[in-house]
C-alpha cells in the first residue's frame, strides 16, 4: 500500500485549484517574459497601439465619467450627513479627495476597465485563436505577441492612469455639486480645501496603483484569451476567468500597494 | 531534389499519440496528395511544416535545412517561403480583404502602399474577386472566403504550398475554381501538399499520394499507379471500405 503523504490528505479539489493557479501564473509570467523580449525588437506597430488606447482608453470614458460622477456625489452625501452632527462638514471636501485620490478613484477606475477592457480583449483574442486567426498571424511569419499583445499591454498602461487622473478630477467635481446642493457649502471653499489639503503624494500613489492594475487587467485577459483550446465554448469561459482574475487582483494588490504606498509616505 | 523532407515524425496530445513515425518526402515542384481518415491527423502535420506545431522526435527538414527545433524568430524566413492555406481560409476579420492581403506584404517587403495597391489588384483580378476588395470577410460566402485565404497565403510568392482541404464545402463552381488556382501555381513551379478528402481534386491536381493511417504513412506511389491497382488502399478508401 501506498504511504500517505501530506499531499494525499489535502482534497483533491484544492489541489487541482492551486495546480491550476501556478499554471496560469506561471503562463502570465510567460507572457511577461515574451512581451519583454519582443519588445525590444522591430518591428514597433504604431498605429496598432493609437487604435488600442482609441478602443481602450478613448471609448471608456463615459464609463468612467459616469462611475466617478456617482462616486463622488455618494460619499460627498455619506460624510456630509454623517459628519452632520458633530460639525464636521467642513471636512468633507478633504475626506472625499483623498478617498478618491488614493482609493476609489484607481479601484473604481479598474474595475470598471476589467470589466468592459479585459472581458473585450479576451474575448476578442479568444475568437480569434478559435478561428485560426493567430495560427494565420504565425503562419504569415509575423508574431501575434507584438500584433496583439504588446499594442493592448502598452494600451492599458497608458490609458489607466490618464483615466484615472481624469476621474479623480470627474470624482472631485461630484463631491464639490453634492456640497453645494446637498450640504451648502460654497463652492469655491471646496475647491479650495480640496486643492490645499491633498497633497501631491495622494495623486501620485492614485497613478502609481494604477500602473499596477493595468497590468493586472490586461495580462490575465490576453493570456487567458491565447490560451483558448476547444472551441467557442471556451471563449465564454476565458472572458470570465479575465474579469473575475483581474477584479481579484485589483482588490488584493490594492490592500498590499495601499500599504507599501504608506511605508514610502512615511520614508519621505 | 527533395523540397520536404518528414523523417519518423512523431507526435501526441497528452495520451493521445497521433503520429508514430511517419516519413514520407516531396520533390521539387511536385503536388503530393496526403489522404487519410478523419482525425488521423494530416492537419497536424501541415501545422508542423511550418513550425505551428512541434514534433516530439523526429526531423523536418525544408530544402535540407532542418527546422525541428527552431524558434519563433527562425521560423519566420522559413514561413515566408510556405503558404498555408488553412481549411476555413482563417482571414482576419477585422480586416477588409485588401488588407488581408497587403497583410505579409506591408510585413515582409518594402513596397509602398500604391505598389501594394497594384499588385493585390492583380492578385484579385487573377481570383475573379476584385469586386470584394473592400469588403469584410464576414460580408463573402464561405467559397470566396477559401480563395481570399489562398491568394493572401501566394501573395508572397512561395516556393511551397500546404493546402488544408482547400475544397472542402465548396460548390462544384468553386471546387473547379480552386484545382485552376492549384493547377495554376503547379505549373509555376511551386511544390505543393494537397490534405483532401475530395478524391476527384486529388487526382486531377496530385502527381503522388500517401496515404496516412495507424499513425504512419501505409501507402506511398504515383497516382496513376494507384489508381491503376485495384486492391490499393487509394481505391479502397475511394470506395468507402476503410478509413
Ligand atoms: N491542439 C491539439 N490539442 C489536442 N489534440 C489535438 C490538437 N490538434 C490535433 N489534435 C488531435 O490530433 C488528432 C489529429 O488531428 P488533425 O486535425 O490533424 O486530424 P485531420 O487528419 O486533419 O482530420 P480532419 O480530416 O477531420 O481534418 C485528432 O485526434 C485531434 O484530436
Ligand atoms: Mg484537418
Amino acid at each position: 500500500m501506498k504511504s500517505k503523504t501530506w499531499t494525499t490528505t489535502i482534497p483533491d479539489d484544492f489541489k487541482k485549484s492551486f495546480e491550476a493557479f501556478l499554471i496560469h501564473l506561471g503562463g502570465c509570467g510567460l507572457l511577461i517574459k515574451k512581451f519583454f523580449s519582443e519588445i525590444r525588437t522591430k518591428p514597433f506597430y504604431f498605429s496598432l497601439l493609437v487604435e488600442q488606447i482609441y478602443l481602450i482608453g478613448v471609448k471608456s470614458l463615459p464609463l468612467i465619467i459616469i462611475t466617478a460622477l456617482s462616486t463622488g456625489m455618494v460619499m460627498a452625501l455619506q460624510y456630509g450627513f454623517g459628519l452632520e452632527k458633530f460639525g464636521g462638514k467642513p471636512y468633507v471636501p478633504r475626506l472625499v479627495a483623498s478617498t478618491i485620490l488614493r482609493e476609489m478613484g484607481p479601484v473604481f477606475t479598474s474595475l470598471m476597465l476589467a470589466a468592459r477592457v479585459g472581458a473585450g480583449i479576451a474575448s476578442e483574442i479568444g475568437s480569434m485563436v478559435v478561428t485560426q486567426q493567430i495560427d494565420a498571424i504565425r503562419a504569415l511569419g509575423t508574431s501575434p505577441i507584438k500584433r496583439i499583445v504588446i499594442p493592448r499591454v502598452l494600451a492599458c498602461l497608458i490609458s489607466l492612469p490618464i483615466l484615472v487622473a481624469i476621474c479623480d478630477v470627474v470624482g472631485n467635481l461630484g463631491g464639490l455639486i453634492v456640497g453645494y446642493y446637498e450640504l451648502g457649502l460654497d463652492p469655491q471653499f471646496y475647491l479650495r480645501r480640496v486643492l490645499d489639503t491633498s497633497n501631491i503624494q495622494d495623486y501620485a500613489v492614485g497613478l502609481g496603483k494604477s500602473v499596477f492594475f493595468a497590468i493586472f487587467i490586461v495580462v490575465p485577459a490576453c493570456y487567458f484569451g491565447l490560451n483558448v483550446k476547444n472551441g467557442t465554448k471556451e471563449v465564454g469561459l476565458a472572458t470570465t476567468k479575465a474579469v473575475v482574475t483581474g477584479s481579484l487582483l485589483i482588490l488584493i494588490g490594492d490592500f498590499f500597494l495601499s500599504k507599501l504606498f504608506w511605508i514610502f509616505d512615511k520614508w519621505m | 531534389m527533395d523540397v520536404i523532407q518528414i523523417k519518423n515524425f512523431k507526435k501526441s496530445f497528452g495520451t493521445n499519440l497521433v503520429h508514430d513515425g511517419v516519413t514520407f518526402d516531396v520533390k521539387k515542384g511536385e503536388c503530393l496528395g496526403l489522404v487519410g481518415g478523419s482525425g488521423a491527423g494530416k492537419s497536424v502535420i501541415l501545422r508542423s511544416l511550418i513550425g505551428l506545431e512541434q514534433a516530439d522526435s523526429g526531423s523536418i527538414l525544408i530544402n535540407s535545412v532542418d527546422i525541428t527545433h527552431m524558434s519563433e524568430k527562425e521560423l519566420v524566413e522559413i514561413r515566408k517561403k510556405i503558404a498555408y492555406v488553412f481549411q476555413n481560409g482563417a482571414l482576419f476579420d477585422s480586416m477588409t480583404v485588401f488588407d488581408n492581403l497587403a497583410y505579409s506584404l506591408r510585413a515582409h517587403t518594402q513596397l509602398n502602399e500604391s505598389q501594394i495597391d497594384d499588385r493585390i489588384s492583380v492578385q484579385l483580378d487573377e481570383f475573379g474577386l476584385l469586386s470584394a476588395k473592400l469588403l469584410y470577410p464576414s460580408e463573402l460566402s464561405g467559397g470566396m472566403q477559401k480563395r481570399i485565404g489562398l491568394a493572401r497565403a501566394i501573395m508572397l510568392g512561395p516556393d511551397i504550398i500546404l493546402y488544408d482541404e482547400p475544397t472542402a464545402g465548396l460548390d462544384p463552381y468553386n471546387t473547379i475554381k480552386i484545382q485552376e488556382l492549384i493547377l495554376r501555381m503547379k505549373s509555376k513551379g511551386v511544390t505543393s501538399i494537397l490534405v483532401t478528402h475530395d478524391m476527384p481534386t486529388g487526382i486531377a491536381v496530385c502527381d503522388r499520394f500517401v496515404f496516412l493511417q495507424n499513425k504512419v504513412i501505409s501507402e506511398d506511389g504515383q497516382t496513376e499507379e494507384l489508381l491503376n491497382k485495384p486492391d490499393s488502399l487509394i481505391n479502397q478508401f475511394i470506395k468507402g471500405q476503410i478509413v
